[in-house]
């Protein structure tokens, strides 16, 4: 017994240890993903952002307003036009072809007359081929914090220039908004790694930010540590200017969600080996006392890999569950915003009952699917117990078969063949979770069969074993398939047709009654599933 | 974002999902967006060659053509459509891809409908700005 044991605890420590090392793995790349997700989705805006006032400025040269020399007036319409679409603009400079402010309205009227033919952006400016700038956050002549917005515009032959610049503060006003509530942190760096736009409480302007991506490495994620806190980084380069977005969330957070799910299935294996141990404990000491053949041990050792690969099954659970059950939320809360869009007076719609009604009937019937999906879920976890009662296999079938499956199948004109060996005897199982077994099978053999075809179920008895085969005359599984129809949530079917969970519960089942299930198919030809249970019979030790 | 002229704004929603699509699809109508709908990528392809949409709203995972392929094949349609992803939380990593082949952005389903209008605005406005750069050169049009 002590041999055995040691044999059930050393696989499963390790096994343990194994899932523990994959479980960190999955964590670490499924928080780097969605942080990377949130850097491009947020990039794409910021880089619309600067596209959107480069364009106001350009408005500018084609309003009617337009003139080569203007005047005070002018020039506060111009700034007027620019604060309408956003108010991050500060100020508007209008530059003659040799780099003096002209025109000028903002808050530094000093600037009026300013020659900026040495500064570094209207340098850049004149000698690119691209028709505008976006300058890097600098104190300039104001000695304040600022950014430059420059556009190069040809008339005549001469090239005159468009300025305006944005206020830091208004940008990092709009970054925050973009985050839609994500507990992200976003900044802007430029490619010597000063902040251009960052949350004041976390760092100010210009000065030298902790990450500094490398400027030709497109996008990625990296570990930092602050303050002892360990922070996840997702880098992307801006299209518009070379800033680099970062947004970084702590480590904590972003591995909140997969750390919940880890505590449930910490909690899911530590039953599991529970029932297990107590399982194994159970039939060890059967098998104690019937006798000490060495063909007893390896069928033990055969049980605990089919319990191993269980506890596999269930750490897929997680992100199966989380999908299956999003599809009928989502149906649920998009028909929620139906129902309130009837109920708002401002879109004139038919709120009568009977409307309501219709939308609610939706949501009953989006709300069940999720209810079937945990029943079913439960189930997978419930049979640790089986009650056990010698039965008859052949009457559990002819249940099954008889009644509304009977007439399910003439309807489609599926005719079945019962092949059952007399000679099989009445063994110990679980009548109840076996009929789920058989129905489970007959139901994917029907739903294999398009049109007329036959579904053969075979019974027989060798080795020790009672062999009960459902095989049909459908189109067969396809071989890359093979491998994962016992994996829970995996299924081939329309969707609200099957939960992809009625061959895992079997193979379950049938486990915990000392049995296995093994499947056959041939694209084309058709599939075979064999459930094998072990004849034993009441007062067998 | 400034209030762009959304009214006749052509949305097309492909999801496999015919509930979620219809509430969806209900609740941009009314709110002034001419929407059309899709169940499957063929369909998707079909309705873009007709119906010349705006910005396309489309799933991840449907049977037949999946997401990655029918923006694929959208964009040759039409190299201005702006397309948003639907997904899961197990397809984040697909959304990512996508994007970096320049989808504009990405949603989670279940869905926020305010979250969504954003994006659907925002994605428009970069569809008028990416055109009229094409239909002007270099020098900016009005928009």
């Amino acid at each position: 017994m002590a041999g055995l044991f040691i044999g059930f605890l050393i696989p499963h420590a390790l096994l343990s240890a194994y899932f523990h090392l994959q479980f960190h793995s999955t964590l670490k790349k499924s928080g780097k993903l969605s942080l990377s997700a949130i850097a491009e989705s947020q990039k794409n805006t910021i880089d619309l952002f600067l596209q959107e006032r480069v364009v106001n400025l350009f408005n500018l040269f084609h309003s009617r307003e337009f003139t080569l020399e203007p005047d005070s007036q002018n020039m506060e319409n111009y700034l007027g036009n620019l604060r309408q679409t956003n108010d991050a603009f500060v100020d508007v400079g209008f530059l003659n072809d040799r780099g003096v402010q002209t025109g000028y309205a903002g808050p530094f009227p000093a600037l009026l007359g300013k020659d900026y033919s040495n500064e570094v952006w209207f340098k850049t400016l004149m000698g690119q081929s691209e028709d505008y700038l976006i300058s890097d956050i600098y104190l300039g002549f104001r000695n304040k914090p600022h950014f430059t917005i420059a556009i190069r515009q040809s008339i005549d032959g001469r090239r005159y220039v468009m300025r305006s610049t944005l206020d830091p503060d208004k940008f990092y006003m709009f970054l925050r908004s973009i985050s839609h509530g994500k507990d992200v942190d976003s900044t802007l760096v430029n490619r010597k790694g000063y902040f251009q736009v960052v949350d004041p409480g976390k760092g100010n302007l210009l000065a030298l930010s902790d990450v500094t991506p490398e400027s030709d490495s497109g996008a990625g994620v990296m570990e930092i540590d602050r303050n002892g806190e360990p922070i996840l980084t997702a880098y992307t380069w801006l299209k518009e200017t070379p800033w680099a977005l970062l947004v970084s969330q702590p480590l904590s957070v972003a591995h909140a969600d997969m750390y919940r799910a880890r505590q449930v299935l910490i909690a899911s294996l530590v039953v599991i080996i529970l029932s297990i141990g107590a399982i194994i404990y159970y039939t060890t000491r059967k098998l104690m006392v019937r006798a000490q053949a060495t063909a007893e041990k390896g069928l033990t050792l055969q049980h605990q890999l089919i319990h191993a690969s269980k506890l596999a099954a269930i750490g897929e659970l997680s992100t199966g569950i989380a999908h299956e059950i999003n599809n009928p939320l989502a149906i649920i809360i998009a028909t929620t915003g139906v129902i309130k869009d009837l109920l708002n007076p401002d879109f004139h719609l038919d709120a009568s009952p009977e409307a309501i009604g219709k939308e609610l009937a939706i949501i009953d019937s989006a709300a069940f699917r999720a209810k079937r999906i945990t029943h079913q879920l439960l189930d997978l976890g419930r049979k640790s117990q089986p009650a056990m009662v010698q039965s008859d296999v052949h009457a559990i079938l002819d249940d099954v078969l008889g009644g509304l499956k009977e007439r399910e199948f003439q309807k489609k004109n599926i005719e079945i063949i019962r092949n059952y060996d007399p000679d099989v005897p009445a063994i110990l199982i679980d009548p109840d979770a076996m009929r789920q077994v058989f129905l489970n099978l007959l139901n994917n053999a029907g739903d294999a069969i398009e049109g007329p075809g036959t579904i053969t179920v075979t019974s027989g008895l060798a080795d020790g074993f009672v062999r009960v085969t459902v095989k049909d005359s459908g189109e067969g599984i396809e071989p890359e398939y093979m491998k994962r129809i016992f994996d829970p949530f995996f299924t081939t079917k329309d969707v609200g047709k099957g939960t992809g969970l009625g061959l895992s519960v079997s193979r379950n089942i049938v486990e915990l009654m000392g049995g296995r299930i093994d499947a056959l198919s041939v694209k084309g030809a058709g599939s075979s599933f064999t459930v094998s249970l072990p004849a034993r019979v009441s007062g067998d030790n | 974002m400034e209030n762009s002229t959304k009214s006749g704004l052509k949305v097309l929603l492909v999801d496999d999902e015919d509930r979620f699509r219809n509430a969806l699809s209900r609740q941009l109508s009314v709110r002034g967006f001419r929407v059309f709908e899709a169940e499957c990528g063929e369909k998707a392809i079909e309705m873009t060659i007709a119906e010349r949409p705006d910005v396309v709203i489309l799933d991840q995972e449907m049977p037949g053509m999946n997401g990655t392929e029918a923006f694929d094949e959208l964009k040759k349609i039409d190299p201005f459509i702006e397309i948003i992803m639907l997904t899961g939380h197990a397809t984040v990593e697909i959304a990512l891809y996508i994007m970096k082949k320049g989808a504009f952005d990405y949603i989670m389903k279940p869905l926020n409908i305010d979250e969504l209008l954003y994006k659907i605005e925002d994605a428009y406005t970069r569809r008028l700005l990416n055109v009229k750069k094409t239909n002007t050169g270099s020098g900016r049009g009005l928009v």
